[in-house]
């Protein structure tokens, strides 16, 4: 393997973590590197899926964050997935 | 085994591993292209994930131990330091406390805390804003250390002064605190939604400034409330002591007490 071709991240819309800060930070510490110095960025943002604490209903949520439950009104949403920072894929050559 | 340090520890998980002479994460799958000669890895590592591995290595630590911890997190000035001062001062002889503080820069938070007489390290991160698992993995051996073999009971720790990454990351606490202190104003439960759905407890501080803030109570305890109706919410002035002061020890003695019957 000579060089990595592209990186695939999975940036959830709840995670905290900023996409631009991340590109920038990529970026940054890419560049000259003999291995990643020409490779990719691929950021994937999945839509986060959060549960009801009270009545467990299931709903998804493409914003930032989703309010409040649809159908008891509470406010307390575990989010399910859409709060995790994964590395998914690396492209090699 | 613990993966960080080699110390004795139940519920490790090993979450990195040799193949194929290099070291990668988790299960994967390669696909060789054989025609332009690129080879794809699928990872599926969580970065998020080794650091909540950590954090129940550390629960499980703190349990073995016999302590409960707590996780106190607000902006810088809310009065974290000052309370816990006055908290010591209020259980010494009765329970037995000991504190990790994380702070950017300087000892000063660990020796107000050690001048109280319990053991106390001191975490700088040299920049990073919050704590992370992995730092209080480190820190709790140091305090072990420091207390020279004798148990403690409530572990403290204080996070770095934001109420905004801290509430990210868990370090392995049983209960997380978020403090507003009523200079601030009571919009912050609106405003960092995050500290207050993540943690088990709110406390208001400084209440003897009421009279010359506009800081509605009830207001600020209903907005946090309708984020998480979980949250006990507690209004104090450690300085001053009285009724809120008292509930907050009430609150610590409980989780102690809760503690020594899981273990009975």
């Amino acid at each position: 393997m000579e060089k990595v071709l592209s990186v695939t991240m999975e940036i959830g819309t709840l995670s905290g973590v900023v996409i631009d800060s991340f590109q920038f930070g990529f970026d940054t510490l890419t560049t000259g590197e003999r291995l990643l110095g020409e490779s990719n960025l691929i950021i994937r943002t999945p839509d986060a899926v959060c549960r009801c604490s009270d009545c467990g209903h299931v709903m998804m949520s493409s914003g930032i964050r989703t309010e409040q439950c649809p159908l008891c009104r509470n406010r307390l949403l575990i989010p399910e997935s859409g709060d995790d920072l994964v590395l998914r894929q690396v492209e090699m050559e | 085994m613990c993966d960080s340090c080699g110390c004795p520890s139940p519920g490790t998980t090993s979450y990195s591993h040799d193949h194929d002479g290099h070291s990668h994460s988790h299960s994967h799958g390669h696909h060789h292209n054989a025609t332009s000669g690129t080879r794809t890895v699928d990872v599926h590592a969580s970065l998020f994930a080794a650091n909540d591995a950590l954090a129940k290595i550390n629960r499980d630590h703190f349990e073995e131990m016999g302590a409960v911890a707590l996780n106190l997190i607000s902006s810088p000035g809310s009065g974290k330091t000052t309370l816990l001062e006055h908290t010591i001062e209020a259980l010494k002889g009765e329970i037995r406390i000991g504190v990790i503080e994380g702070d950017i820069e300087t000892e000063r938070d660990a020796d107000r805390i050690r001048a109280k007489g319990v053991p106390a390290i001191q975490l700088t991160t040299g920049g990073a804003c919050h704590l992370d698992a992995a730092m209080i993995h480190r820190g709790f051996h140091q305090l072990q250390k420091e207390a020279g073999g004798d148990n403690i009971d409530l572990l403290f720790i204080e996070n770095v002064g934001n109420l905004v990454c801290p509430a990210t990351f868990d370090l392995g606490e049983h209960e997380r605190v978020v403090l507003v202190s009523v200079p601030e104003g009571p919009d912050k439960p609106a405003k960092y939604p995050k500290a207050f759905t993540s943690s088990h407890t709110f406390l208001i501080t400084k209440t003897d400034l009421l009279p010359y803030f506009d800081f509605p109570v009830a207001e600020a305890t209903r907005e946090a409330l309708q984020l998480n109706h979980h949250l006990k919410v507690i209004d104090l002035c450690a300085t001053k002591g009285g009724e809120g002061f008292e509930s907050w020890l009430g609150y610590l003695r409980g989780l102690v007490a809760a503690m020594k019957a899981k273990r009975r």
